[in-house]
């Protein structure tokens, strides 16, 4: 493995679940030494989460959930509630970088997580707190909440649905994933910052105002025009047809986005240009937005006997834009995934061989990233707690029995 | 003054619509010199893309361009011109990074290719940001936001908990959501890069796909593939705690009963309704089993309240609970506002608006958006800074290159 990119970056990371990990995933995986603190009174609920069980059988190293968004890091079993624990972890802080830390503000208060008490321990320190709807404001600062609920507040879900219909929920659990890259961005921008002034400082980020800037044509929209833009359906501004169209079998769809006149000619083509097609309505990018309806279900007839992998394929080979809907199954046979890189294939001491998910990016210059094995509950006590802070065997054998290293 | 953290930092952006600029806005917003390359007369293809003030088309005034471009320079060139590639070479000699979403090929075939721009300047760094990347049989598929988004498992599985196959077809989220990933992760990446060459000098080519962007953020989802070999379903029948907005008297709440202590603070909330305290919702496995029951018989009682009154009081009695707002409901929302989450922009052609403010919070270099540039408002103060004379730049312009 050649140099890389955030060598000599040590990060203390009191975060799980979904989204801090997957930040730290960023740091680690381009060279930061990622130290996460677990317990097994406060343990990562990605390691016990029965559905990402590899073969249905239960233990705390053998999570599909926990290992997705873990490779990379070393990870310690440190009581925080012992206040031993908490005088071992502010040890860690003071040769650290950066904090990161995802709870809920009262929480992150009991345990002493917040700016005030970490930049006493260590004066210049980057801290990364990642929350709901962010840790100042009013009382929803202090609410407990997932990432859905962050595109609840602020009018993801009500945008998300079929026109005239209820609000409904988008798939996954998106703000985690799209606060991640956000906050490492502005974290390392931090980090230069500090390096070039010794000032730190504290990221507070929340994932409602990550997914408000994603969505702000919604926004200028409203504060522009008044229009509160309510279950949008697949509708482009600008697009039309763009939508998702039923394909051959059980629950395949293609999606199509013709943005213009060549397009739409090229389409037409490859159905074997059809009488309707010629009818005015669709002569032109803006009639065919406005008949975009009629447009629809015409396509749709025409879609629907066909192969969805075939007709994307057959489509994008003329120059239409045209991607298939996939599956868990295709998305793990895709060969562009696989050629691309996207692809893992891991063999772990536990579990043997499983495919997981890289770090979605290339860099030219660093071929490899570091794509160590999820670490196991406590694998790096010895290496932690007697290398980094020159603990003796003795001392972390007291520390065990007193289930401060648990 | 601009802000500090990046602002050692030039930045040339060669992009359009949205991944490639909203990957220079955050580059900008940090303090970064970002000059945004524009096609001469039409400019970047935003400029014509709503909402506008009014519903009136025009160049200067799209709210959707405003947002994207905030705290950049403009300057008009085109660069797969003879005069402009010129200019487009000396401005790359001095430039950190160049930011660009072109189809893969494109930059190559006017004379820009990575090897060209290398040998030009060896620490810059090239981040190219594409539907399907560089590499792999995807490369020269044309890609949009909607097709993106929908080859996901994440736009499989939008919307969620889905009763009727035949009706409800895969939707792309509000917004460009997958061009937004690609372009953060983008900017992640370039960041990487910037500390790469720091140390070592070395430029590279940071290669930021949108599709495999939003692929990632079903990570979950997909190692239950691996691990357990359940492929994901949509459908409600096969999801095991169905989560969704549901209506209360006054709107949507969301919330979820899956843990025994979320449920008895839920049960809690609606007053122990007789027909909720029954032994067989006791356990997660009741509950489970029983689902359309239970939804049904939690529907009829939250319609009896209003949604300020659930969050309040649910959340007090320790329930994750959570209100369904419309965006102008978020627009208003006292929190949002205490928290400065939209900021008033002041356009010299568009007037003065709000916008979102910046994706996360900062407190010693806060970003700050500024607002974005006129058609080629910046044509002159950069050439000028290049070298060239007023007597080249009525050259230029009247070739057609700026």
């Amino acid at each position: 493995m050649g140099r890389l990119p955030l060598a000599g970056i040590r990060v203390a990371d009191f975060s799980w679940i979904i989204n801090g990990p997957q930040i730290a995933q960023w740091l680690a995986t381009m060279g930061a030494e990622v130290i996460k603190i677990e317990s097994q009174v406060y343990i990562d609920i990605g390691r016990t989460n029965p559905a990402g069980m590899a073969d249905r059988v239960a233990g705390v190293n053998r999570s599909g959930f926990y290992h997705a968004l873990n490779y990379g890091k070393k990870a310690i079993s440190l009581n925080l509630k012992h206040p031993k624990g908490r005088d071992l972890a502010h040890e860690i802080v003071r040769r650290s970088d950066f904090v990161l830390e995802c709870f809920p503000g009262p929480s992150a208060e009991k345990l002493g997580l917040t700016y005030d008490e970490m930049k006493k321990v260590k004066s210049d320190i980057i801290m990364i707190s990642v929350s709901l709807l962010g840790k100042t404001g009013l009382e929803p600062s202090r609410w407990v909440g997932w990432g859905p609920m962050a595109c609840c507040f602020i009018g993801m879900f009500d945008a998300q649905g079929y026109p005239g219909g209820p609000p409904r929920q988008t798939g996954g659990t998106w703000p985690d994933y799209a606060i991640a890259s956000s906050v490492v961005f502005h974290a390392l921008a931090a980090l230069r910052h500090r390096n070039r002034t010794g000032e730190g400082q504290w990221i507070d980020a929340s994932m409602g105002e990550t997914v408000i800037g994603q969505m702000h044509e919604w926004f200028t929209d409203y504060f522009m025009n008044g229009r509160d833009r309510r279950q949008w359906g697949n509708r482009d501004d600008v697009m039309a047809p763009h939508n998702t169209y039923r394909c051959a079998g059980d629950d395949h769809w293609i999606a199509l986005a013709v943005a213009n006149d060549t397009e739409w000619n090229t389409l037409r083509t490859a159905m074997g240009d059809p009488s309707w097609a010629r009818d005015a309505k669709y002569a032109n990018q803006l009639s065919r937005w406005q008949n975009r309806d009629t447009l629809d279900s015409h396509i749709a007839a025409w879609t629907r006997d066909q192969d969805h992998l075939q007709l994307a394929q057959r489509l994008q080979a003329v120059g239409v834009a045209a991607g298939p809907v996939l599956d868990s199954a295709e998305l793990h046979n895709d060969p562009h995934l696989w050629e691309w890189g996207y692809w893992w294939k891991m063999d772990h001491h536990e579990v043997g061989e499983r495919i997981l998910p890289a770090m979605p990016v290339e860099l030219s210059n660093v071929p490899e990233l570091n794509y160590s094995y999820p670490p196991d509950l406590g694998e790096h006590n010895r290496d932690v707690f007697g290398g980094l802070l020159g603990l003796s065997d003795a001392e972390i054998k007291l520390l065990i029995e007193e289930k401060v290293i648990y | 003054m601009p802000n500090p953290a990046l602002n050692d930092l030039r930045v040339i952006e060669f992009a359009e619509m949205v991944s490639g600029p909203m990957c220079g806005k955050m580059f900008a917003d940090m303090g970064a010199e970002v000059i945004k390359i524009e096609p001469p007369g039409r400019g970047d293809e935003a400029r014509s893309h709503p909402p506008y003030p009014g519903d009136v088309p025009h160049p200067e005034k799209s709210g959707f361009f405003l947002y994207l471009n905030t705290s950049k320079k403009s300057l008009t060139l085109d660069p797969a011109s003879p005069g402009g590639l010129e200019v487009f070479k000396r401005l790359i000699a001095d430039a950190d990074i160049l930011i660009e979403n072109h189809r893969p090929g494109y930059l190559e075939s006017i004379g820009l290719g990575y090897e060209t721009l290398r040998a030009l300047n060896p620490g810059l760094i090239l981040t190219s940001i594409t539907p399907f990347g560089q590499s792999g049989p995807y490369r020269d598929w044309k890609g949009t936001d909607l097709i993106e988004w929908a080859m996901s498992l994440t736009g499989y599985n939008t919307p969620t908990l889905v009763d009727d196959v035949d009706k409800e077809n895969p939707l792309r989220a509000p917004g460009h959501a997958a061009e937004m990933m690609g372009a953060t992760n983008a900017a992640a990446a370039t960041m990487m890069a910037l500390f790469h060459r720091d140390a070592t000098g070395a430029g590279q080519w940071v290669d930021a796909p949108c599709w495999q962007a939003t692929v990632n953020t079903s990570k979950l989802e997909m190692a239950a593939y691996s691990y357990v070999g359940i492929p994901f379903s949509r459908l409600r029948a096969n999801v095991q705690v169905g989560l969704e907005p549901l209506p209360c008297r006054d709107g949507y709440i969301y919330t979820l009963w899956a843990a025994d202590s979320h449920w008895k603070a839920l049960r809690t909330l609606l007053g122990d309704p007789p027909e909720l305290v029954n032994e067989i919702f006791d356990t997660h496995a009741g509950r489970h089993e029983n689902d359309d029951i239970l939804r049904t018989l939690i529907r009829q009682n939250l319609a009896q309240h209003d949604m300020d009154h659930l969050v309040t009081e649910g959340q007090r009695l320790g329930l994750t609970i959570g209100p369904v707002h419309t965006v102008a409901q978020a627009a208003h929302h006292p929190h949002l506002e205490a928290r400065g989450a939209f900021v008033e922009i002041d356009h010299p052609a568009a007037g003065s608006f709000k916008f979102p403010r910046s994706l996360v919070q900062m407190t010693a270099t806060p970003p700050e958006s500024i607002r974005a540039p006129l058609l080629g408002e910046h044509n002159v103060s950069i050439l000028s800074r290049l070298g060239y004379t007023g007597e080249d730049l009525r050259r230029l312009q009247s070739a057609g290159v700026i």
